[in-house]
């Protein structure tokens, strides 16, 4: 990468004495508390970081396990009543040959937000450890997880949507399982852990590493 | 590096304030703790909210679907069918339901499931919502929470009583199930009150066992007076009031449907799963009455061999004795017996007799009733096959006394079974009664009467014709005129009166001679003895001279008589005699005699027959029947086609007869017996006569007996 080869390393504002302000961008000195143009807090490093994104990470995690076992649609028609998980959603539409759809759903449902897991346990740790990318790549990661994580909610959109579309009394209904509730609260969980990370910390960790 | 160069101060002693841990800890770390908890709650709440899982196995559970065939109870879902599996064996299909905590406890042993399927059936349309909705399991248990239980064996169809549902329920006997179907309605004053269950073989395979429902409080209606009967089709009866339809609602008219009614009043109440005979109409049910309904005594096997054909006769087939139904025919077969080196075919027929029927009491057991039949057996009574139905030529078996029977007894065969001895049976189907009819005009004398009646006649004639006989009137006569003239004659006149006359003179002269002796020494004495000696001389002469004459006359009577005999009168005699005898062994010959009353009885048969036939009712025989009645009546007129010119020559030929008898004098024993065997003769011909006449005139009153 371009970083990684760079002869004049970068360095810090925390290492040049200052601080920006992480609401309008507006550096200040070190020791300053409030910015002085917006008004927001100033702290060099989130000292909670770290414990936030796993608690939300753990409660995402948490939220997805009922997700995946509970149904997520109930369907009921005149003819039958089915209930299905995510994962049967899947294997179903394979079943009846859907496969973009069903590698559309595997993907946001189970492998993003999968990903999304392990891609946040892996920065968090690699803030306290060393780490096999650089600092560079891991922001790179960072972005991806943040830019991705509101489509993993596709799923619980397209049972919002049916839900609201398909009430129609004894001949057809489909209201949202169990799932649908844990699944949304799996993805709003991960994506405040994503947010509570400080991505700041990656290059504290770089520093301290090497010395 | 060049950090060193660019940052000159020295470094800051940061030194972080060592904060309490709770101030360290993010409050962020409570959503994890509330989630694990919200999820170990709702996997808690989900389990604990969890249905009971029962097993129910059924035969067959075609369209149950794990996951998605609901249990209901009283049209409300209980329960879901979680898994689907066959039991060990393959023998049965295991359902795997879990059902409703709040109902799990009712599930007791009176529990009862089956699958609800569409229903199509003349009674309406059921389980209509499952030809969308899929199958679904129904059951059906009483609010009372007994024991629970968690295994059960569903049913192949829906029970016929709900449970709680009350009512009482008893058993149907029939012989033939095709009539009855389950769920058919039971009747009562056209009331449906209540349905039959499935139809089952009984143990022994001889009857067919159905249960049926009968709805409180209308069982109450229900006692062992109680009859059933199939109404099943409608009936048309041809009858005095015309014709009468009989159908019942449509629904039973299609898929079956009994009947009962109870209308003798005081029986006993009846209790669960009694018996009762299912009788196949209205009327033999009603006549039923005044025997047992309820056979629950056991029926006694008996068997009968039969040599001859045993058509007409089925299972069903009505035993009787003394015109009473003891019993019926359970089975038909046919098995070879070997006889000294022959085979020969004996039809066997097993009779179920009912003891009680016998007379012997309602506790009469089967032993009892072949100790009684034992008794009877050697009394004379047999097994014989008689025509229940002349039209259908159904056979009936009656067990008769036959007093000239043969000596036999009650045989067991190798299983101990009894087997009553036979006798010849009365079967007069409709054909063989037509034929007999014929067969009994064909062996009407009438040929051999004819042929008698000629006969006789010839030797009437031949008699009548002989020149002997026709000669002895005349000769016989003559033969009296000459025995009259020589009686009258002067000669045999004139003797008795020469002999007065002679007598008379000599009484004369010896009363002289008296004379002539009292007047003694008269000379005149001796002149007048003299003279009276000359007179009886004279007189004596008169006397030889008549006497001279007497052979003569002798003679001729003696030839008169000589002739007389010469007359043949014995062989005439004989004759006739012998006519007189073949007359009398013709009018005295059975066939004769029987004549008149065996063609009455050829008519009354006729006329029974016909009766039968009429009273019989069915249209398609009877054309086949007069058919054979007219071609009876063309062979009967043909017969006596013959009968008139018969009766003129008889008539003739008597008054013929009669007249050559009358010249016999009417006083004599011959022409006496004679004539009155003319007359026998005379009415023969004259009934004939009226016979054929009326034949003639009305060949139809042979049909109609009138
Ligand atoms: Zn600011």
């Amino acid at each position: 990468m371009a970083g990684s080869g760079t002869a004049s390393p970068l360095i810090t504002a925390r290492e040049a004495g200052l601080v920006a302000c992480q609401r309008c961008g507006r550096v200040h000195d070190r020791a300053t508390a409030v910015c002085v143009r917006c008004g927001g807090g100033l702290r060099s490093r989130d000292d909670t970081s770290t414990q936030r994104v796993w608690a939300w990470l753990i409660a995402g995690i948490i939220a997805f396990i009922p997700a995946n076992i509970y149904p997520m649609l109930l369907t009921n028609t005149l003819v039958e009543h089915s209930e299905s998980t995510i994962i049967e959603g899947v294997f179903e539409l394979i079943h009846h040959g859907s496969f973009g759809i069903a590698t559309i759903v595997f993907v946001a449902s189970i492998v993003i937000p999968l990903g999304k897991f392990m891609a946040v346990a892996y920065l968090a740790i690699s803030v306290q450890r060393r780490s096999a990318l650089n600092q560079h790549q891991r922001h790179r990661l960072f972005e991806v997880v943040e830019f991705i994580g509101r489509w993993s909610m596709i799923d619980v959109f397209v049972v919002a949507i049916l839900s609201a579309l398909v009430q129609l009394d004894s001949l057809a209904t489909i209201n949202p399982g169990i799932a649908a509730f844990s699944f949304a609260l799996s993805v709003v969980f991960t994506m405040l852990s994503a947010q509570s990370f400080d991505a700041r910390l990656i290059w504290d960790a770089d520093r301290k590493s090497p010395q | 590096m060049t950090d060193n160069q660019t940052i000159q101060p020295a470094p800051l002693d940061v030194r972080p304030v060592k904060r309490p841990i709770w101030q360290r800890i993010s409050v962020v770390w409570l959503v994890p703790v509330l989630a694990l908890v919200v999820s170990l709650g709702v996997a808690y709440s989900s389990y604990a909210n969890q249905g009971t899982l029962i097993e129910i196995s059924f035969e067959n559970a075609s369209g149950v679907t794990a996951d998605e065939t609901v249990i209901k109870y009283r049209d409300v879902t209980v329960g879901r069918v979680e898994k689907v599996e066959f039991a060990e064996g393959l023998t049965d299909v295991l359902v795997h339901v879990r059902v409703d905590k709040t109902v799990a406890p009712y599930l007791d042993d009176d529990a009862q499931f089956w699958v609800v399927r569409p229903d199509v059936s003349v009674r309406g349309i059921t389980g209509l919502d499952t030809v969308l909705g899929g199958v679904y399991i129904d059951g059906s248990w009483d609010t009372e929470a007994d024991v629970a239980q968690y295994e059960f064996v569903g049913l192949e169809s829906p029970p016929q009583t709900r449970v709680g549902q009350r009512g009482t329920v008893v058993s149907l006997r029939a012989s033939d199930g095709s009539a009855l179907s389950q769920g058919a309605p039971i009747l009562h004053k056209g009331i449906t009150v209540g349905n039959l269950g499935t139809p089952q073989l009984s143990f022994n395979g001889n009857d067919v066992i159905v249960d049926a429902f009968i709805q409180s409080p209308y069982d109450q209606r229900i006692t062992s007076n109680t009859r059933f009967w199939d109404t099943s089709g409608f009936s048309l009866r041809l009858g005095a009031g015309g014709v009468s339809l009989d159908v019942n609602s449509i629904a039973s008219l299609i898929e079956g449907g009994i009947a009962f009614d109870t209308v003798v009043s005081g029986g006993a109440p009846v209790r669960d799963s009694q018996v009762f005979d299912l009788f196949f109409d209205e009327g033999t049910a009603r006549s039923s009455l005044f025997s047992s309904p309820t056979q629950n005594a056991e029926v006694l096997n008996i068997d009968v061999l039969f040599d001859s054909s045993v058509r007409g006769l089925s299972a069903g087939s009505e035993v009787r004795f003394q015109g009473i139904r003891i019993g019926t025919v359970t089975d038909l077969s046919a098995f070879v017996v070997t006889d000294q080196q022959e085979q020969a075919v004996r039809l066997r027929t097993n009779l179920a007799i009912e003891p009680s029927r016998l007379g012997l009491g309602p506790d009469a057991t089967p032993e009892d009733a072949l100790a009684f039949l034992d008794g009877l057996v050697a009394d004379g009574l047999r097994a014989r096959m008689i025509t229940g139905n002349i039209l259908s030529g159904s056979l009936q078996v009656e067990l008769v006394q036959v007093a000239t029977a043969p000596p036999a007894v009650l045989t067991r065969d190798a299983d101990g079974k009894g087997i009553i001895p036979t006798t010849k049976s009365e079967i007069t189907d409709v054909a063989a009664t037509a034929e007999d009819v014929l067969e009994r005009i064909n062996d009407l004398p009438i040929e051999e009467l004819m042929s008698g009646a000629i006969s006789m006649m010839d030797s009437f004639e031949r008699l009548a014709n002989d020149e002997d006989l026709r000669a002895v009137p005349s000769s016989v006569s003559a033969l009296l005129d000459e025995a009259r003239n020589l009686v009258g004659g002067e000669d045999i006149q004139a003797v008795p009166a020469d002999l007065r006359a002679a007598v008379s003179e000599m009484r004369d002269t010896i009363a002289g001679l008296n004379t002539v002796i009292t007047g003694a020494n008269d000379a005149e004495i001796v002149q007048s003895l003299a003279a009276t000696i000359e007179t009886a001389n004279t007189a004596v002469a008169n006397i030889e001279e008549a006497t001279r004459n007497l052979p003569a006359i002798t003679a001729r009577i003696e030839d008169l008589t000589d002739k007389l005999f010469a007359i043949e009168i014995e062989g005439m005699v004989d004759a006739a005699t012998q006519t007189l005898n073949s007359i009398d062994v013709l009018i005295g010959s059975d066939a004769t005699a029987d004549l008149p009353a065996s063609l009455s009885a050829a008519l009354d048969e006729v006329r029974l027959f016909l009766s039968e036939v009429r009273a019989g009712g069915a249209i398609e025989n009877v054309n086949s029947a007069l058919a054979s009645a007219s071609a009876a009546a063309q062979a009967v007129e043909t017969s006596v086609e013959g009968l008139p010119a018969l009766s003129a020559r008889a008539s003739r030929l008597v008054s013929e007869t009669e007249a050559v008898i009358q010249s016999y004098g009417e006083r004599s024993r011959f022409s006496a017996e004679t004539l009155g065997t003319l007359r026998d003769i005379q009415s023969a011909a004259d009934a004939v006569t009226n016979l054929a006449r009326t034949i003639q005139r009305n060949p139809s009153s042979l049909l109609t007996g009138r």
